[in-house]
């Protein structure tokens, strides 16, 4: 159907020590397309998302990501990779000893050898987009969640990445600021960038995936579309949960 | 099964360590037992070759010894003077090589001798049997009696030995008279010090009743303190007279000192000659003999103590951050390695370690410097607290820091140069300005190996002014004021770091 995958896995397995978190998991993932992972918790989202980039290496089975097997690569070509995957946590990870727009323009100027002004330009119109401009100077400690985590999505983005990838960037925040990072991801998914979206959010999930793909017990159980899959689930855990999450 | 890998690890990697000076020691022996057996080829003996190819003699005393050794300043530079120091200026005269004068502690001396740092003792050495096992005598050239230093005020009560039964006396380690002591007054109560200036001391501060000297020094003292007085003790005399000592085997530099000790004994000119120059050093000295004006000696000893402490932060720093990655690697014999050093270096006396390096690896680079010796010593051991400090700042840092670094294209190099390491200072910095005021102050432990810090430096005013609290309370102020000055420092950057977040 596509021959432009942008990441491919296959027969992906991970254990720790004799716990097997995934199980064997084959899907792919298009240029452009707008993923989002659900799924009770303990399933194995977050390591599914790691293994992603390598954070986590894959026990056995394989990773492509643009055509490469990132566990085939040398350290070096995985750093190169990784600069185009860009990563949101659901704790911010902000740096916390470096003001907003040092936090951007860290990994550009350092990793891209980009001149600081440069940078800092590229920067100031990220955090325009996220609609922080005026805090650019402010330290981590100073922002509320809502406004660390549109920080860490215009640092992720400062790296100019092909794909972005969100482990439940919205379950650390106070419900009043969940929407203000949503409408930023919204507006990113708008634009075309690829994204996998590990989330709790099911109106996002229904509103702005192009697939759902429901994750339990190590496995990808089932995907489809939203409308259907919120409709009509197939497996028994997707019934079993829908039905929990919309008690 | 852990456990005995690490102890396993321990014993490997301290082996060598150990194993190497104990070998340099037995070739020495071995070499120097050797050439004994071929004393008759005298004029073979390459030792007074060896000295003349040097071009230096290099002497080792204890100059807190008037009249035999002691120092009075000329333009403000140490001076080494006394009658065994001009002796020995007429040997290296007459075997045409330059004189080095390397003072310690009397009790280090005969080490130094085995270990190769010096070529000769003269240190008011008195010839004994036990001596004989381990070094070679040269001819006697004086012998003096063993006189009792005391308090003037105990004039009357303090008369003889006997009437130290009960009361402690003191001595210099290592000295005839601490044997004298212990042999011939079973009844006193015998205490030894390294330094005879802190006999003194300790004595003026009736921490000791009386001190058992040879009779020439303590008149010397007796004559520069009017609360001083010295008195002949008549116990017998046990030794053979005072001699310069030699390593074992320097047969020919033996002869040739016994050549310039026969000339001297026939002119007389001990007593005729240099026992009234010490004399006049002491007395001319006397008058303009402040302890202020030994601001020289002070400064010198703070500019020493500033270079130790600078390097060996230095150093200390780095080998810290290295061991400390070591710690946290992966790599089971890296690790292993980092926690047998540190748990090593802390786990050990800083003055051993001082001790060891000078004497112990000095045994195998005869070269090396006591300055140098002590800033790896300083270096190795502050090493192992930074690292361990180090350590801590880092497992300090929430491993989310890393990832975040790491998925934004940092290599582990770059995630720890820009993200972990500025942080975790931060956060260590409080314990690192702890670590450099103690490094600080522990400098001055490197006095034990003759390194010309502020400690050394101020036994030297002691011993030149005959004070021994004043010179004292001088160092201490200046510690505390360095100390102080960096802990304001310190503050006032640990407080820009908290204004910054
Ligand atoms: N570093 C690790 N070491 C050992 N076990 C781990 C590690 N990371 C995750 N696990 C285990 O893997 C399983 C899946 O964890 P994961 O975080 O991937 O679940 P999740 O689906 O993201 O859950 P949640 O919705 O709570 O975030 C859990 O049982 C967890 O204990
Ligand atoms: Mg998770």
């Amino acid at each position: 159907m596509s021959n432009n995958k942008m990441i491919e896995v296959q027969n992906l397995q991970k254990k720790f020590k004799n716990n097997t978190v995934l199980k064997d998991i084959t899907e792919h993932v298009d240029k452009g397309q707008v993923i989002c992972v659900i799924g009770p918790s303990g399933a194995g989202k977050s390591t599914f998302l790691r293994c992603l980039n390598c954070l986590e290496q894959p026990t056995s089975g394989k990773v492509f990501f643009e055509g490469n097997d990132l566990t085939k690569i040398t350290d070096k070509q995985l750093n190169q990779l990784r600069e185009k995957m860009g990563m949101v946590f659901q704790g911010f990870n902000l740096f916390p000893n470096m003001n907003v727009i040092e936090n951007i323009k860290l990994a550009p100027m350092k990793v891209k050898n980009i001149p600081e002004k440069e940078a800092e330009e590229t920067g100031m119109k990220l955090l325009e987009k996220v609609g922080l401009a005026e805090k650019a100077k402010q330290y981590p400690d100073q922002l509320s969640g809502g406004q660390k985590q549109r920080v860490a999505i215009a640092r992720a983005l400062a790296m100019n990445p092909e794909v972005m990838l969100f482990d439940e960037p919205t379950s650390a925040l106070d419900p009043e600021m969940v929407d203000e990072v949503l409408t930023v991801m919204h507006d990113l998914a708008d634009s075309g960038m690829t994204m996998v979206v590990v989330t709790h959010e099911m109106g996002f999930a229904h509103e702005v995936a192009d697939q759902i793909w429901f994750m339990a017990d190590g496995y990808i159980q089932e995907t489809g579309k939203p409308d259907e899959f919120f409709a009509h689930p197939t497996s028994d855990r997707a019934k079993e949960f829908l039905k929990k999450i919309l008690k | 099964m852990k456990c005995f890998k690490h102890w396993l690890m321990l014993i490997i990697i301290a082996f060598p360590i150990l194993c190497a000076p104990v070998s340099a020691f037995a070739a020495d022996k071995s070499s120097s037992s050797s050439s004994a057996t071929d004393a008759s080829q005298v004029a073979e003996n390459a030792s007074l070759q060896r000295i003349k190819q040097k071009g230096t003699l290099v002497v080792g005393t204890s100059a807190d010894y008037p009249p035999y050794e002691f120092t009075t300043k000329e333009n403000g530079k140490t001076k080494y003077v006394g009658f065994e120091v001009s002796l020995m200026r007429q040997f290296a005269k007459d075997i045409g090589v330059k004189l080095v004068i390397k003072n310690m502690d009397f009790d280090s001396l005969l080490v130094a001798l085995e270990t190769g740092k010096i070529d000769c003792i003269a240190g008011a050495m008195n010839i004994t049997n036990e001596r004989k096992k381990s070094v070679d005598f040269s001819n006697v050239y004086y012998t003096g009696d063993s006189y009792f230093l005391i308090n003037k005020s105990d004039k009357d009560k303090l008369v003889n030995a006997k009437s130290f039964n009960g009361k402690t006396v003191g001595a210099q380690n290592g000295t005839l008279q601490s044997t004298m002591i212990s042999k011939d007054m079973p009844q006193a109560n015998g205490k030894g010090l390294a330094k005879l200036s802190s006999l003194v001391i300790g004595l003026q501060s009736h921490k000791y009743d009386g001190v058992l000297v040879d009779a020439a020094t303590a008149k010397a003292y007796a004559s520069n303190n009017s609360n001083l007085y010295a008195f002949d003790s008549k116990l017998p005399a046990t030794a053979g007279g005072i001699a310069l000592a030699f390593p074992k085997g320097d047969t020919s530099l033996v002869n040739a000192a016994n050549q310039t000790i026969k000339k001297v004994n026939d002119e007389n000119l001990i007593n005729k000659k240099w026992l009234p120059e010490s004399a006049q050093y002491m007395k001319s000295y006397k008058k303009q003999n402040t302890v202020l004006s030994y601001w020289r000696y002070f400064a010198k000893g703070l500019e020493y103590t500033l270079i130790i402490t600078i390097v060996s932060v230095f150093f200390g720093f780095i080998l810290g951050t290295l061991f400390a990655l070591m710690r946290l690697s992966k790599n089971k014999l890296l690790h292993s390695i980092a926690v047998c050093y540190i748990e090593f270096l802390r786990g050990t006396p800083m003055m051993v370690q001082i001790m060891f390096v000078y004497f112990g690896i000095g045994a195998i680079i005869q070269s090396l410097p006591a300055l140098l010796a002590g800033i790896i010593a300083v270096s190795l051991n502050s090493g192992a607290y930074v690292a361990e400090i180090i350590r801590s700042g880092i497992q300090s840092i929430p491993l989310g820091q890393t990832e975040a670094a790491r998925s934004l294209g940092m290599d582990k190099n770059k995630a720890f140069r820009y993200v972990i390491m500025p942080q975790a200072l931060k956060n260590i910095w409080p314990a690192l300005g702890n670590e450099l005021i103690t490094l600080l102050k522990d400098s001055s432990l490197v006095s034990v190996i003759g390194v010309t810090e502020l400690m050394f430096q101020t036994q030297l005013v002691q011993s030149a002014t005959y004070k021994g609290v004043l010179p004292l309370f001088i160092t201490m102020m200046i510690y505390f004021i360095l100390t102080f000055t960096l802990s304001r420092i310190l503050l006032y950057f640990e407080g820009r770091m908290k204004h910054v977040q």
